[in-house]
């Protein structure tokens, strides 16, 4: 029977993992071998993140004007790539005249959450501070 | 290049929301498959559940 064990992997590979996984979500996990979550987390936040952009919705900058501007752009910043991608996926840029923009917005910014919550999992995978099934994936 | 953009309405965003959200929580919180079927199962019917119970109940202020 599979036993729940923590399995301390070297620091700096889990660094390297959550940087990773924070670039390209998913690959954090990849790297640690949890290939199931790596593909649930990766085609999780590519969901959120493509259709968040093709419905037009708002990238945050990172010259905020408010707080709230300042958190929208640390929740989208969590896509890592697809933050960078952004004008590329959409080079309509952003439509919130319309509320199909504004649910856009929410999703993109859900990725960006999903995401640094996923690498935040990769360190405490990655620094054995998390139980994981040692037969399991 | 083209400029489109996908349309979509506040209950199809909603079932997107809640479809990538719970599937990660499940994965996230739960170890066995069993545990991850029922939390992504039980997660999404309530995010769904929720949001139209919510909505109902601003029905009557909305006009």
């Amino acid at each position: 029977m599979a036993q729940p064990q923590k399995n301390p992997i070297n620091p700096a590979l889990a660094l390297v993992a959550a940087a990773a996984g924070w670039f390209v979500p998913g690959l954090g996990h990849a790297l640690l071998r949890k290939w199931s979550k790596a593909i649930v987390y990766f085609f999780a936040v590519v969901m959120l993140a493509l259709i968040g952009l093709w419905m037009r919705g708002n990238v945050f900058s990172s010259n905020a004007a408010d707080a709230f501007d300042m958190l929208g752009f640390l929740a989208d910043i969590g896509s890592g790539i697809f933050y960078f991608l952004a004008g590329t996926i959409n080079p309509a840029g952003a439509d919130v005249s319309r509320a199909s923009g504004d649910y856009g917005t929410r999703l993109f910014a859900t990725a960006g959450v999903l995401n640094l919550l996923c690498v935040l999992e990769v360190l405490q995978i990655g620094f054995g501070s998390k139980e994981e099934w040692h037969a399991g994936p | 290049m083209a400029r489109w953009a996908m349309i979509l309405n506040h209950f199809q965003t909603m079932v997107i929301f809640g479809l990538a959200v719970s599937l990660a929580f499940a994965f996230l919180s739960k170890k066995s498959t069993s545990e991850r079927v029922r939390y992504a199962v039980w997660a999404f019917l309530a995010f769904l559940l929720v949001a139209i119970g919510i909505g109902w109940l601003m029905y009557p202020f909305s006009r």
